[in-house]
């Protein structure tokens, strides 16, 4: 892929400080007119043959190439499948393992290094596009339709994944984190996610404050009775790099800003603006949100 | 023969007559005009207002993205601007500026007096510029279109569309009606009204493209229309064509835009480079090399076009193997495309070339254009492409594209043909410095989008974060883009202002060879008289020609009998086949256009009784207008034209302009109906049961509807040969008993749907079946119209056996019908059952 | 071999047959694959039928177009004279429109063969 990228910016370049260079010839610089003969031979040799040849070469090299960087056919599958669905402006994400457990997450991708893994791909609403550009192409969810899509990365570190089809107000604002860790650390992490936070049994007034105002309605926090499934799921969101998807760095400030200005942040999200909200009742409930690790 | 004098005197008369009766009306009546040189104009001029309305479009979206996190406007305002800034551009810019260059060019080129149907060209761009300004004017009410250009459901079929969306299907859809409407004129034009002895060989390259595009457009618009008609019903009547919990698939919409949307691409590209034929050897001062290659490159072009749609499908998750064929054809589409290069810079190789500021727009524009051509080939590979769809990395290719492909060679010819508009220059040193603003301010916005899109940045964002290395790419891509706003402002100054001062210069100031240069900007007729050519340049390789011509010394130099009259042409050699009276000024194409205009906005806002009264009032005007100008029995067999040639006034059938234009229409429809039908197995493809357990509307009741269809056929083919034969009375009742017929037909057509109960917002199966058989009874409808009309035309005495060219044009229809029913009828009626 | 081949046929149309060649084959190909991924069971064949069939259509597609190419060969001339065929006399139109249709089944020829190679590649519905 990087091959055929560069093979082809550099051919481009030159044909295209060929084909210029060409025309300032034929226009300004040659001395005297040539025949029409000859000049009907630029035609069939720099217009036909030239193109012909290099087309074929290039469109065979990248159809010999095609079914190597998609590879799942039919029935084969991964050993990891993590399942996207994208929502206006976030994204579920489930971890189905090999063994069949799942874990639910959401607004951030982890997977492991050195692994090919398969996302299986599907909207809720409208129509999004799954990409992260450091590991490879983009594939659309599309309601309706589940689409499948294998990524290999090869460098552990952490990426940028973004939607890139437009789906709403707040395309703009639909990122998401990609953590690219070693295959036993990303394990870890999984196992960790099969449980409740220890957070969310604490009694902590921030999780009263959760219940209080209704998050539980569209959030679940695994551990307490909040089990929505309209909004992202929360049991973990402490731990998480980013808040709104992409939008803000976790903190307990971005929480506690987010929980108040979710419709400024993000036009045309679902989430309410708990502007009512006490300073004090933000600051405990961001609290609380951070704890969930 | 007697003395020079009085034939002076007679050859001045017949001047003035001739002058007078091509004469546009005064006063407030000059809006109803019609003839090709008024029309061209505000056609054109209401193209370039709408360009510069979407170039500050361009502008604030650019101001927006400038800095990361900008809050300049709201991301309501942002995406409401950018998907303006594409619809207008494509829409209401780049395919109507090409109509209206032709439209005011191709008449003098082709040596002809006018286009065949001129009422048609007025009523073309009245609805243009009506959906226009409607489209263009949501904006100022918060309520454009804001789904992004290409409006895919479910985004645009939803709450969050707004009105915008149905803006968007209603005024476009009313356009792409009047681009119709251009196809079919330019077709005829190009096929049937070239001046006696323009060979196909000897064809200027400009009608040869313009050809081409015109057929593109009766195969790509229709889709589209279809899929706006699928669109509307979703969106009005809550069928769920594009509704994945009621069968739909919002991918149908994709196949249906692209199936339109790619071609639209080369149909604004040809038009453009057909200038740069006509350019570039006036400036290298000799005929083109190659000019069968160019033939070869547009005709290849135009095929190729229609198999590249799934490219921007690419990322859908379609079978990687369906993918493949539409890269291959991707990327063959680059061999005619490059082909059409080199014939210019072959041209220019085996010329003596004269920089001038039109040949500097060209070259410049071949520069840019070839750039985005060779992006084209990266994202023609699936591979690159699924990393570079919807990035930046798009956004620059296809500006690369379409302002080298077309915007620069429009300029281009703007600065070349000015003088045929008023006979004078546009400044050459305005012109040259506008070029290089726009060409260096053009490729500082563009270039970096490349960058921007590898780094991954997504199109149709409101705003960025600032730490990703986007922002200084988008800095510098808004600093360019107030250069190229400057440089268009330079253009615009040009034309407004400074060409005022300017005296009037010679005609023909570049000397050029084609015969568009014999037309005299202050004349209305097009040509004098009309010559025999004998060259592919006859102004270079005929040197008395212009002298004869103007002098009145060729065919057809008279309008004794006070009409509007060119001739028609056999469509090989061009030998003179009759004379064509086409239509003069008239109110009536502004009140088609405005009674069809008024149908479209009320169903905008819903209001129905409204539309419902302006669809009558559009019928009956469309009536009026066939009643009173077409068909007429002229008052003598035949016209002396001079020379000692005397050609027939009447002609029906295959020879008449008028059965070519129905011919036409009904390929175009033709090509509606099977994107429909394409919907029909679209669905039965991606389910396993596609009617979802529902009945269908049985066998009984759509065979009862062919069977009928078939038989108000036969009666109509019998209608046209018992008058053919003078039996009138007996072709009488054969249309009584045709339109009967055809009344019950769609009566049983309806009758199928409706019994079985089928509830077309329930599920998609009943929903595709119904706009099915809606669509046949519309046309057969049609049908009973046209053959009423007939009868009505035959009473009246203005339908007789020697002037049936009614007759003929409406059997043209019922061909077109008959094949409609049988698709239509075999389709719901035995395809379920086959299975 | 060429007395086999129809008289000469006076009409525009066809210049565009090689082209429609190429649209028919494409559309075919792209149909029948489509078809096969989406209804496996429809078909009843397995993907290795897929690209045989695919071979055959492309080889009748290729010979068509050869057979456009003789016959527009022969409206040139056989190549007696050469391009820019611009006099006004029928005999050059007619070789204009046999060099065009000719060159035409050239471009067609090699789009046929793009839109096979697909075929040689991919193997599977991958998607």
């Amino acid at each position: 892929m990087a091959t055929l990228f560069w093979v082809m910016t550099v051919g481009g370049l030159a044909i295209w400080a060929f084909v210029v260079g060409f025309s300032l010839y034929a226009s300004r610089w040659k001395r005297a007119p040539v025949s029409e003969a000859s000049a009907g031979k630029v035609i069939l040799l720099a217009g036909v043959v030239f193109p012909v040849t290099v087309l074929t070469a290039l469109l065979s090299y990248a159809l010999w190439l095609m079914p190597s960087l998609r590879p799942f056919g039919g029935a084969e599958q991964a050993g990891l499948r993590i399942e996207v669905v994208g929502n206006q402006f976030w994204w579920r994400v489930v971890y189905h393992a090999a063994d069949g457990s799942a874990v639910v997450s959401a607004n951030e991708i982890r997977m492991p290094v050195g692994e090919r893994v398969e996302f299986s791909l599907a909207s809720a609403d409208m129509i999004h596009s799954f990409w992260i550009p450091s590991l490879g192409g983009k594939m659309d969810l599309i309601p309706g339709r589940t689409n499948r899509l294998s990524l290999l990365a090869t460098k552990a570190g952490t990426y940028r994944g973004q939607c890139a089809e437009f789906c709403g107000v707040s395309h703009a604002s639909m990122a998401f984190p990609v953590v690219v860790m070693e295959p036993a650390a990303f394990d870890a992490w999984l196992d960790a996610r099969r449980a409740p936070s220890p957070a969310a049994e604490t009694g902590d007034p921030g999780q009263a404050l959760f219940m209080r105002e209704g998050c539980g309605n569209c959030h679940s926090v695994a551990g307490t009775p909040a089990a929505g499934t309209s909004g992202p799921d929360l049991s973990h969101v402490g731990s998480r790099l980013t808040i709104g998807a992409g939008l803000l760095r976790n903190d307990t400030d971005t929480l506690a800003r987010f929980v108040a200005h979710a419709t400024a942040l993000k036009p045309g999200s679902q989430m309410p603006a708990y502007l009512g909200l006490p300073v004090e009742e933000r600051a405990a409930l961001a609290a609380w949100l951070k704890e969930l690790q | 023969m007697s003395d020079t004098p009085d034939r002076d005197g007679a050859k001045a008369a017949e001047e003035a007559q001739l002058r007078a009766v091509w004469a546009n009306p005064t006063g407030w009546r000059y809006w109803t005009s019609v003839n090709n040189y008024q029309i061209g104009l505000w056609y054109g001029a209401t193209a370039f207002a709408f360009m510069l309305f979407a170039g500050l479009l361009g502008l604030l979206v650019r101001a927006q993205l400038a800095v990361p996190q900008n809050d300049l406007i709201s991301p309501e305002l942002y995406n409401q601007a950018f998907t303006l800034h594409g619809t207008v551009m494509m829409f209401l810019f780049a395919v109507p500026i090409f109509e209206a260059v032709a439209i005011f060019l191709l008449p003098p080129m082709l040596g002809a007096r006018e286009l065949p149907f001129p009422r048609l060209g007025a009523f073309g761009f009245w609805s243009f510029l009506i959906g226009g300004v409607f489209v263009c004017g949501s904006i100022f009410f918060g309520a454009a279109p804001n789904s992004g250009w290409f409006m895919y459901p479910p985004l645009a079929t939803s709450e969050q569309a707004g009105i915008g969306a149905d803006i968007w299907l209603l005024g476009l859809s009313f356009i792409e009606v009047a681009s119709l409407a251009a196809a079919v004129e330019l077709i005829v034009g190009i096929m049937k009204c070239r001046a006696p002895g323009m060979r196909v060989n000897l064809m200027p390259l400009f009608a040869w493209y313009l050809l081409i595009v015109a057929g593109m457009i009766l195969f790509a618009f229709p889709p589209l229309i279809a899929g706006d008609l699928l669109f509307e019903m979703q969106r009005m009547f809550d069928w769920p064509f594009f509704d994945p919990a009621r069968g739909g698939d919002p991918l149908l919409w994709q196949h249906l835009f692209w199936i339109f949307g790619h071609p639209e691409v080369y149909i604004i590209f040809l038009p453009a480079i057909a200038l740069l034929a006509m350019i570039i050897p006036t400036f290298a001062g000799r005929p083109i090399v190659g000019y069968s290659w160019i033939v070869l490159a547009a005709v290849g072009t135009g095929f190729l076009s229609f198999g590249l749609w799934v490219h921007h499908m690419f990322a859908t998750g379609l079978p990687q193997i369906s993918l493949a064929f539409f890269s291959a054809a991707s990327t063959a589409v680059a061999i005619p495309t490059g082909v059409q290069i080199f014939v210019f810079i072959a041209t220019m190789l085996a010329g003596r070339v004269i920089f001038s500021t039109p040949m500097l727009f060209a070259m410049g524009g071949i520069a840019i254009f070839v750039m985005g051509g060779l992006t084209g080939v990266m994202v023609a590979l699936v591979p690159f492409d699924w990393q570079a769809h919807d990035t930046y990395f798009i956004v620059a290719h296809l500006h690369y594209v379409l302002i080298g492909g077309m915007l620069f060679p429009v300029f281009a010819g703007l600065y070349y043909y000015y003088p045929l508009i008023d006979g004078k220059h546009m400044s050459d040193r305005v012109g040259r410095l506008a070029f290089w603003l726009m060409f260096t301010g053009f490729n500082i916005t563009f270039f970096p989008m490349h960058l921007a899109g590898l780094r991954g940045m997504p199109r149709r964002v409101h705003t960025y974060p600032a730490d990703i290395g986007w922002d200084w790419l988008n800095l510098i891509s808004t600093m360019g883009a107030i250069v190229l706003g400057i440089g268009m402002f330079a253009v615009v100054v040009d034309v407004t202002l400074h060409r005022r001062r300017q005296p009037k210069g010679e005609t023909n100031p570049w000397k050029a060879g084609t015969l568009e240069w014999i037309s005299e900007p202050e004349e209305n007729w097009g040509v004098r008289s009309i010559p025999r050519i004998e060259s592919r340049y006859p102004l270079w390789d005929q040197p008395n020609l212009a002298r004869e011509v103007r002098a009145g010394q060729w065919y057809l130099a008279d309008a004794g009998e006070g009409r509007r009259e060119t001739l028609v042409t056999s469509v090989l050699d061009a030998e003179p086949e009759h004379v064509l009276r086409v239509g003069g000024t008239s109110t009536v194409t502004v009140v088609s256009a405005a009674t069809l205009g008024t149908v479209f906005v009320a169903l905008t806002f819903k209001l129905w009784l409204v539309s419902l009264v302006a669809g009558v009032a559009f019928i009956t005007a469309v009536i009026w207008w066939l009643w009173t100008g077409t068909g007429e029995i002229p008052e003598k067999p035949e016209k002396d034209i001079g020379r000692g040639v005397s050609l027939p006034i009447y002609a029906s059938g295959v020879k008449s302009t008028g059965w070519w234009a129905m011919f036409i229409t009904m390929t175009g429809d033709g090509t509606a109906f099977a994107s429909l039908v394409f919907g029909y197995f679209f669905f039965w493809t991606i389910h396993d049961d596609f009617t979802g357990g529902l009945a269908g509307p049985g066998i009984l009741w759509p065979m009862t509807a062919l069977a009928l269809f078939a038989a108000a056929w036969a009666a109509t083919l019998g209608a046209r040969e018992a008058n053919r034969r003078g039996n009138v009375a007996s072709a009488r009742l054969l249309l009584i008993a045709a339109a009967l017929l055809s009344a019950a037909a769609c009566a049983a057509a309806l009758a199928g749907p409706w019994t079985a109960g089928m509830d077309p917002t329930s599920h998609v199966y009943p929903a595709i079946v119904w706009i099915l058989v809606i669509w046949a009874a519309v046309h057969g409808g049609v049908g009973v119209l046209m053959q009423l009309y007939c009868l009505a035309r035959s009473l009246a005495g203005r339908l007789t056996p020697t002037h049936d060219m009614e007759l003929h044009n409406v059997a043209l229809y019922w061909h077109f019908m008959a094949v409609t029913a049988l698709v239509t009828f075999g389709v719901v009626g035995l395809f379920p059952e086959a299975l | 071999m060429l007395r086999l081949l129809p008289k000469e046929v006076e009409s525009l149309w066809t210049l565009f047959t090689a082209p429609v060649v190429w649209a028919g084959h494409f559309l075919l190909c792209y149909v029948v694959a489509a078809i096969f991924c989406e209804k496996p069971d429809f078909l009843g064949f397995d993907f290795a039928n897929l690209r045989v069939a695919i071979g055959i259509l492309t080889l009748l597609s290729l010979s068509v177009i050869v057979v456009s190419a003789l016959l527009a060969w022969r409206q040139w001339g056989f190549g007696a004279g050469d391009p820019p065929h611009d006099d006004p006399t029928r005999r050059d139109r007619l070789h204009f429109q046999g060099y065009a249709t000719l060159l035409l089944s050239g471009l067609s020829f090699i789009a046929v063969i793009f839109t096979a190679l697909p075929a040689l590649f991919i193997d599977g519905c991958l998607r």
